[in-house]
């Protein structure tokens, strides 16, 4: 699902936006289901991928990728491969590979810049246990939880059962890489509780080799704030989500109330929260201190849970890719989508330059040492 | 194309010279499939293909140098050949189509003389289809009412309305177009109106009338029709300058009937006494105001319909509503379920918290004056006007547009947005001419415009599309 939920990402908010300001070439890069990559102008149009994909793309040639100084990709043809050469690249991939960093490496090593954050924030933001352990250990208030992997479920259940028995109900049973809500279960304390649990442990471990059980917030109000920029963050309004269910799904993030504006999220949101000023200050101070923490730059959005009974405001998870990049949001806060894409182009530029007056290589003399000790 | 000009060949023809690069054509409104349609444009690829055919023949018949010149020559005016035949199958297909219609109308007539309910006709050049539904929200709670649907307003539209009709309707009420001289007293010989209402004469359709005088002049067969009735009554407004005019002329004959009443911003204005508006308020959630009349407390009016040029058609609703006998409270709650309709000044907010006037179906000077003095009410945002400007304004084409533009520098509206074409240039004269103080952003078609612009707002911005152009104008 986070193929389709990537389409939507890369059109309206990024591609349009793009193409609205009539100052880039966007050469759109689809990479299929089987993860073969393509590229073709019409893919710009999001009627593309509405209907007979699989016929389009077997007429299309799979282009190849060159990393040699810079980006570059070749697009096979009758008359030779077509090259173009990238200067900037504008992920919109959520999800494994896309948002867990490993593109962010490909790119890297090309040495092209790209929007969003980089491999670091990328590979812990998409684990939700390393990113509560990093932020706890800062002094940013999370969850308790308990976490195994599927071996450890496996050879030790009872021992994880116990600890369990110390959470206060109602949890939240999640796999720790997945985003889009998929997979977590709520449990109530009910009488076969442990029954459920069990049964939603198996349904998350189906899903990801490792498990996230953590107590759930009473008197809950879930929001979430998007945020910009590389050293000095950027912050857009505090966003409540009013859902129908309990807890954010799939459906009520992506699917729900899209139908009019061709958003994210559109109709069930109140923007800026209507939550109290005192707790709203909270959210915006562990919001760019996660973000700092993390070594986000670019983009990212952080979720927090808020007891709002006893005024306890947690952070929940990082997102580096949020969904349609939150442009909703930015606008309602006096950023246009066109703003919002230029201004992204510019922070990856601003990182791009610092990260070439670093320097990742060194001249040593340990080869010629290393043979010259061999020899003797 | 010929669809859209109504099957008319002269219209058609004349379309056909003006437009150059036919790729272009069709970005809008698409061909729908009507027997009518279908068969036409078969005729017509069978007719491209059969000039072909000739040309090729035509090489067999004649001799040397003159076959392959006849050839030439038919092979290069195909299209034109095919152009001017498809024409004449349109003029032979009408000629079939009409006597078959002039029954469906017939039908109608009789149906509707039979007919007991109240008629209510409605006439103008603007306003039309606002007052007709106002009119229907504000008796239905309490009548049986039945309308023409959407805009149809030809003879034949409102015939197969009335074909639809149940006969138990209380209250009957007609949209009357007018495209020829003649229109409206055809229409009228077909319902035989009670009440008239006339919304106003302007520019629109000034490229068929040649003069306004002509246009007041047919908008007008609905009062001499009304004056041949007994006990029937006929609201003019009283803003639009025609139509006042006009009405002046036949309260100057003192003819007993129709009964003249004028209607606008400040109330009722009837031979007996008037009905004031107090406190008239609008804004972005609608709007209200009270009207006094001489008896009772007054009615409380709130609607959610944006824009003081709604206080006319509301109150002649009341009017209405009144003088039928319904009840202060039912009247005052109808008049609450008015809302904006589709594509006439009718708000929505996007998530990013842009609000946005969809008046793309308000395509008149008059519209747009009401849609510029709506935006003058509105404070604290950032507007923008949209427009392609107007057609079928004639000879007066110039001097609307730099109207507009006057009247958008002189309420100070912040960006003006403009699709590039014959007409809004002069939209820009109007705009420099007056120190516009404000941005004029341009774009070269309405879909770039529409793609590009909401990727260029923010929260608080107010934009307010005015018309949508048709293709057959381009």
């Amino acid at each position: 699902m986070e193929h389709e939920v990537s389409i939507i990402t890369a059109h309206n908010p990024i591609i349009d936006s793009l193409l609205a300001t009539g100052k880039y070439n966007v050469v759109p890069i689809y990479i299929g289901k089987d993860g073969s990559w393509y590229s073709d102008p019409a893919m710009n149009d999001i009627n593309f991928f509405r209907n007979d994909l699989e016929e389009k793309l077997k007429k299309l040639k799979k282009l190849q990728l060159d990393l040699n100084n810079g980006l570059q990709i070749m697009i096979p043809g009758s008359l030779g491969s077509k090259k173009i050469n990238i200067d900037i690249v504008f992920p919109a991939m959520h999800g494994t590979y896309g948002e867990d960093g490993s593109l962010m490496g490909l790119l890297r090593m090309a040495n092209v810049p790209f929007v969003g954050c980089d491999l670091f924030a990328s590979a812990v933001a998409m684990d939700k246990v390393l990113t509560k352990q990093i932020l706890k250990a800062e002094g940013v208030p999370v969850v308790s939880d308990v976490w195994f992997t599927k071996e450890d479920w496996e050879s030790k259940r009872e021992g994880y059962l116990h600890k369990i028995k110390n959470l206060r109900y109602p949890l939240f049973i999640k796999p720790v890489h997945l985003g889009s809500s998929i997979g977590i279960t709520k449990i109530n304390p009910l009488a076969d509780q442990e029954k459920n649990l069990i049964n939603a442990i198996e349904v998350a471990l189906h899903y990801d080799e490792k498990v996230l059980v953590e107590e759930g917030v009473e008197n809950l109000v879930e929001v979430t704030l998007p945020i910009m920029g590389n050293d000095e963050p950027i912050l857009a309004s505090i966003e409540r989500p009013l859902n129908k269910t309990e807890f954010f799904d799939f459906q009520d993030k992506y699917l729900s109330g899209s139908k009019k504006v061709g958003g994210v999220n559109n109709n069930y949101s109140e923007i800026p929260a209507n939550i109290e000023p005192s707790l709203a200050e909270k959210v915006k101070e562990l919001g760019e201190k996660t973000y700092k923490i993390l070594g986000c730059s670019g983009i990212a959005r952080v979720d927090f849970l808020i007891d709002s009974v006893l005024n306890q405001v947690f952070v929940n998870e990082v997102n580096t890719l949020p969904g349609s990049i939150y442009q909703h949001n930015w606008k309602k806060s006096g950023v246009s989508n066109i703003d919002l894409v230029e201004r992204l182009i510019k922070f990856a530029e601003g990182r791009f330059e610092n990260q070439k007056n670093t320097t990742y290589s060194f001249n040593s003399e340990i080869l010629n040492q290393y043979k010259s000790s061999k020899n003797q | 194309m010929l669809q859209a000009s109504e099957y008319n060949i002269v219209e058609f023809l004349d379309w056909f010279r003006r437009v150059k690069d036919f790729a272009k054509v069709e970005e809008r409104k698409t061909l729908v499939k009507t027997i009518k349609a279908s068969l036409l444009y078969a005729i017509a690829w069978n007719l491209f293909i059969l000039s072909f055919a000739i040309a090729i023949a035509s090489l067999w018949f004649f001799e040397g140098v003159r076959s392959l010149l006849v050839f030439l020559v038919i092979f290069l005016f195909a299209p034109y050949l095919t152009l001017y035949l498809l024409s004449l199958c349109t003029f032979l297909l009408n000629s079939v189509q009409r006597p078959i219609e002039r029954i469906i109308i017939n039908k109608a007539k009789e149906k509707l003389q039979n007919h007991k309910a109240l008629k209510i006709g409605i006439a103008g050049s603007f306003g039309k289809t606002t007052m007709k539904e106002i009119i229907k929200t504000v008796l239905e709670g309490s009548k049986n009412v039945a309308a023409t649907p959407d805009n149809k307003n030809t003879p034949l539209g409102i015939a197969r309305f009335v074909e639809s009709l149940d006969g138990d309707e209380e209250i009957l009420i007609f949209e009357m177009g007018e495209y020829y001289e003649g229109d409206i007293k055809k229409l009228c010989e077909i319902i035989s109106p009670d009440i008239g209402v006339i919304t106003g004469v302007n520019e629109a359709h000034l490229d068929k009338f040649k003069n306004i005088e002509r246009t007041a002049k047919t908008i007008f067969e609905l009062a001499d029709f009304l004056s041949k009735k007994e006990g029937t009554k006929v609201y003019v407004n009283k803003e639009s300058r025609s139509a006042s005019e006009s009405a002046a002329h036949i309260k100057n004959e003192n003819k007993p009937f129709p009964k003249v009443i004028y209607y606008g911003h400040g109330g009722i204005e009837e031979g007996g006494g008037n009905w004031k508006v107090e406190g008239a308020e609008t804004n972005l959630s609608g709007t209200s105001f009270i009207l006094k009349n001489n008896k009772e407390e007054g009615v409380v009016v709130r609607s959610k319909l944006l824009g003081l040029h709604q206080i006319g058609p509301l109150a002649v609703a009341s009017h209405i509503a009144q003088s039928l006998g319904i009840k202060l409270e039912k009247i005052e709650l109808g008049l609450k379920n008015t809302k904006p309709f589709k594509h006439r000044m009718e708000p929505r907010e996007d998530a990013g918290g842009v609000l946005v006037i969809d008046d793309s179906y308000n395509g008149n000077p008059d519209g747009v004056k009401v849609a510029i003095e709506f935006l003058k009410e509105i404070k604290d945002k950032r507007r923008f006007f949209i427009t392609p400007g107007l057609v079928e304004m004639g000879r007066k084409t110039e001097e609307v547009h730099r109207e507009i533009g006057k009247e958008l520098a002189n309420t100070g509206i912040e960006k003006v947005v403009l699709i590039r074409n014959s007409v809004t240039p002069f939209i820009e004269a109007g705009l420099k001419e007056n120190n516009f103080k404000g941005e004029v952003i341009w774009f070269e078609s309405s879909l770039e415009c529409f793609s590009s612009l909401p990727k260029r707002t923010i929260n608080n911005d107010l934009l307010l599309y005015q018309n949508d152009w048709p293709d057959n104008y381009s």
